[in-house]
């Protein structure tokens, strides 16, 4: 055995003892000898009351601390056992209890013990309990002039037999006991007062913050509504009606606010602009761009317009559209690049002869249905997209259009969108969906390609804008 | 080495390799990052030759092409190059679509991209 140098405190001297344990949780059994031997005490340990009355037989301890709990002999029966023989019924018995019955309390009385510590414990408290046991000696004749009780508690009534000197140990430990529990409760309870002013102080900034947050999604909400307002005003009006012409759109934005951006409109008598405008990206960034690209391409003659412009002898002249995009080009690189660019489209026909003038800064091609039964044509042009690339000048290209001829102008956003396994719906789809309703109106022909695209995308629906503008020239 | 989130760098003499680490560039915030994360590296040298690895990435915004395009100046006007290499077919649609393919340097894999960098 080993002899831990003594850590009682220098006002109570700890006198070694022989300690005998009873206890059937190995684990709880070792923790308590080694305290008790750091302690200096001198430990025996039986796994349950029988085995532990053989140890008590072989030599006599200072000292008894029993589980309650245990298989073979309970700790009540192994007590009342100690109590009931005059050779040992001097012994101390300390009963460690998980119970927190008080029924528990009458019956470790009723056994003899002499104290009793509800688990857990610490340590150090039941290391008290010892000394203090200890140093008031039992008187031999206690359980001798031990008389029988009746007690009532929780409505059951009890007889006890016990002496007085175990009932005022008994008495004390209680005490003891509920003066232990009262500080545990006393510490949680501050510990637990702590906690609640923290949660109450984030709460009150949580509060702050959501009110903050409300706030300015309230802000944004109106501001978000007002820039949708603006957009839309980027769009054709809804009676476009131009001579010679039948005119079909379609336009979904993704989000509230978009990138894309189309319109069709009169430039003069003989004239009409069309145009399909794809800004990069989405939501407010990209939108902000779409309404300033919007400025510059109005057909109304102002200041800003690059379409048109009063002429020196009082005529409207229109810009041709190779002009428009390389002007558009270097208006929008004036600034630091923003990362923002987008594709154009932008075409004049002519309307009494079917000549269709065109550029595209880096746009996916040109459509052309044409009348009689002829393929699908695709014209591609290679540039680049508006504001990537300084100084670029633009090329412009030209279709002479046969009567009942038909145009397709779009954003990426047709023939890029995405199947759940993220296939693109591509060209060939789309060719086939506009070949299979030429013999309908060019109405049709354009609601039929974008419910096209939207079945495609099912069940998320398109991630990009989809704008989709269709015009038959019919002289 | 992995001091960022989204791009992995290394170093053949004077190229810096910069690996991008997503699968998916969509989203704005995503892409605001790289663009961060792109211009602390870059921010440092002058005249940087950079070989920029798509790889790992399946799917990106057109947007990224913007992000480019940025980067693509800042390289140039520092007298750097720009080269990029293991762009997927589907991803490589993105630039055809705008002509981009024709703008930047792109290669097959990083040592046919390397070995140009002369």
């Amino acid at each position: 055995m080993s002899h831990a140098p003594e850590r009682g405190g220098p006002a109570r001297e700890r006198r070694p003892v022989d300690v005998l344990i009873a206890e059937d949780s190995k684990i709880q059994a070792r923790m308590l000898i080694r305290r008790l031997e750091e302690a200096g005490h001198t430990v025996r340990w039986g796994e349950n009351g029988k085995l532990a009355l053989d140890l008590l037989r072989e030599r006599r301890p200072d000292i008894i601390v029993s589980d309650i709990e245990m298989p073979e002999m309970t700790g009540y029966e192994f007590c009342k056992t100690v109590k009931t023989d005059a050779t040992f019924r001097t012994i101390p018995f300390i009963l460690l209890s998980t119970l927190s019955d008080p029924i528990d309390i009458i019956r470790g009385l009723d056994a003899g013990a002499d104290n009793y510590v509800t688990k857990p414990y610490e340590p150090s408290y039941l290391l008290g309990r010892i000394d203090a046991l200890l140093a008031t000696p039992l008187e031999a004749d206690d359980q001798a002039a031990a008389t029988t009780l009746e007690v009532t508690l929780a409505g059951q009534k009890f007889r006890v037999k016990a002496g007085r000197q175990q009932v005022l140990n008994l008495l004390v430990s209680t005490f003891e006991n509920a003066v232990a529990k009262n500080q545990e409760l006393v510490v949680a309870n501050q510990e637990l007062s702590v906690a609640r002013d923290g949660l109450q102080k984030s709460n009150d900034e949580l509060s702050t913050a959501n009110a903050e947050i409300s706030r300015i999604n309230a802000h944004m909400v109106r501001d978000l509504k007002a820039a949708a307002k603006v957009q839309r005003s980027l769009l054709p009006a809804d009676d476009i009606a131009i001579q010679g012409t039948s005119i079909a759109w379609r336009y979904v934005p993704c989000q509230s606010l978009a990138g894309d951006f189309l319109n069709v409109f009169p430039l003069d008598d003989e004239h009409a602009g069309l145009f399909v405008v794809d800004v990069s990206g989405h939501g407010v960034p990209s939108s902000l761009m779409a309404v300033t690209v919007g400025r510059f391409l109005t057909p109304k003659v102002s200041d800003q317009s690059l379409l048109v412009r009063q002429g020196a002898d009082g005529r409207v002249a229109i810009a041709r559209p190779a002009e428009v995009a390389t002007q558009l080009n270097r208006l929008f690189q004036a600034d630091e690049f923003s990362g923002l660019y987008f594709t154009l489209l932008y075409g004049v026909l002519h309307l009494p002869s079917g000549r269709f003038d065109y550029c595209s800064g880096g746009h996916p091609a040109l459509v052309r249905l044409p009348a009689g039964g002829a393929d699908v044509e695709f014209h591609a042009t290679e540039s680049f997209p508006i504001a990537f690339v300084p100084d670029v000048e633009y090329e412009q290209k030209t279709l002479q259009l046969a009567p009942g001829d038909r145009l397709f102008l779009y954003s990426d956003g047709v023939p890029e969108a995405m199947d759940r396994d993220r296939n693109p719906y591509g060209d060939e789809a789309m060719a086939a969906c506009i070949a299979a309703r030429r013999d309908g109106p060019i109405d049709a022909e354009v609601t039929g390609l974008l419910e096209a695209v939207e079945q495609w995308c099912q069940p998320n629906g398109p991630l990009d804008d989809v704008s989709i503008l269709g015009l038959e020239w019919r002289p | 080495m992995d001091q960022f989130r989204h791009i992995q760098t290394g170093k053949t003499g004077d190229i810096h390799i910069v690996l991008l680490k997503d699968k998916k560039i969509l989203d704005d915030t995503v892409l605001d990052e790289i663009r961060t994360e792109l211009t602390q590296l870059i921010g440092k040298a002058s005249g940087p030759d950079v070989l920029l690895d798509f790889s790992n990435v399946e799917f990106m915004s057109s947007a990224m092409l913007g992000l480019l395009g940025q980067l693509h100046r800042k390289i140039s006007t520092g007298h750097g190059r720009l080269k990029m290499c293991g762009i997927r077919p589907e991803i490589l649609t993105v630039f055809k679509i705008t002509n981009l393919d024709k703008l930047f340097s792109i290669h097959k894999d990083a040592a046919t991209a390397l070995a140009t960098f002369t």
